[in-house]
């Protein structure tokens, strides 16, 4: 299973497929975007992670419509959402505690 | 470049080649397709993090096989994989000639060992001739090769980066 914290690279997968069900360079593409250009996966990184997602049936392959170029669409599990949404509490939470103990202090 | 991409793809294995394999060359060719337009250093740093990458996820699964070890994150070059702007660290020179020093040692030591059980009295030794060189030398020869073309490729990405080239990346052109 994979272990939580989850790395940067596999809570960005996990969200783009949060959203809707991707194919691999969709998800590339959107992992780029959401990171605002920081994170570019490579092939290798990205299927080295989804892998590991399946094994731990975080996700699923799904049957796309457009399944040409030899595309594979994959889809968040409500096992990997429960883990995900676990994921973004403890961010939550550290970021709030954060935010507290940055914030400018009055005098 | 799809040609060499399919070639490095053999160093994974060959469970994973066949479950992604077809999967992985399709996403490459489009995301080759997407960087073509881009400047030069664009395309440089797009092909490689694809090689590093696929080195590294190959490493990983065949680590995975044999131990059943989940490496991510542990190994520091997979944080390096997804760097939008791919560059070695200055420690990589380092860490490729400490691990050919080890190698190089094993080898030595192999060799005490194998001189100890067999003594050099009892064994004939050479003359040396051209089948005698094959693994180990082999060997030897690929992580030289593999050592100097790691320094060319520091050196150039060191130096483009010196140059500041990546910065016209970031530049728009035109002025309103």
């Amino acid at each position: 299973m994979e272990p939580l914290p989850l790395s940067e690279p596999v809570l960005l997968i996990l969200v783009s497929l949060a959203e809707a069900p991707r194919h691999g360079y969709s998800i590339l593409k959107d992992v780029t975007a959401m990171s605002d250009g920081r994170v570019t996966l490579s092939t290798g990184t990205l299927y080295g992670a989804l892998r590991r997602l399946l094994n731990d049936d975080w996700i699923e392959r799904f049957e796309d419509e457009d399944t040409s170029r030899g595309r594979q669409a994959y889809r968040l599990t409500a096992n990997g959402r429960r883990h995900l949404q676990t994921e973004v509490r403890r961010l939550k939470q550290l970021t709030r505690v954060a935010s507290l103990r940055v914030a400018p202090r009055e005098r | 470049m799809l040609a060499l991409y399919r070639s490095v793809l053999y160093l994974y294995p060959e469970d994973h080649r066949r479950e992604f394999g077809d999967e992985m060359q399709a996403v490459f060719a489009e995301a080759e397709r997407s960087v073509a337009v881009l400047g030069a250093s664009s395309r440089m740093a797009f092909y490689g993090r694809e090689l590093f990458g696929l080195i590294a996820g190959a490493m990983e699964e065949h680590i995975r096989c044999l131990t059943g070890i989940r490496s991510w994150g542990v190994l520091p070059w997979r944080r390096r994989a997804m760097r939008s702007d791919f560059r070695f660290s200055k420690a990589t020179p380092v860490l490729m000639a400490l691990i050919l020093v080890a190698i190089l040692i094993a080898i030595e030591k192999a060799t005490a060992i194998r001189n100890s059980v067999y003594p050099a009295s009892s064994v004939h030794v050479g003359p040396l001739h051209a089948e005698h060189f094959t693994f180990v030398p082999s060997l030897m020869l690929m992580f030289a090769c593999a050592y100097l073309v790691g320094m060319i490729g520091w050196a150039i990405v060191y130096a483009l980066h010196r140059s500041g080239v990546h910065r016209l990346d970031g530049m728009k052109g035109g002025t309103e």
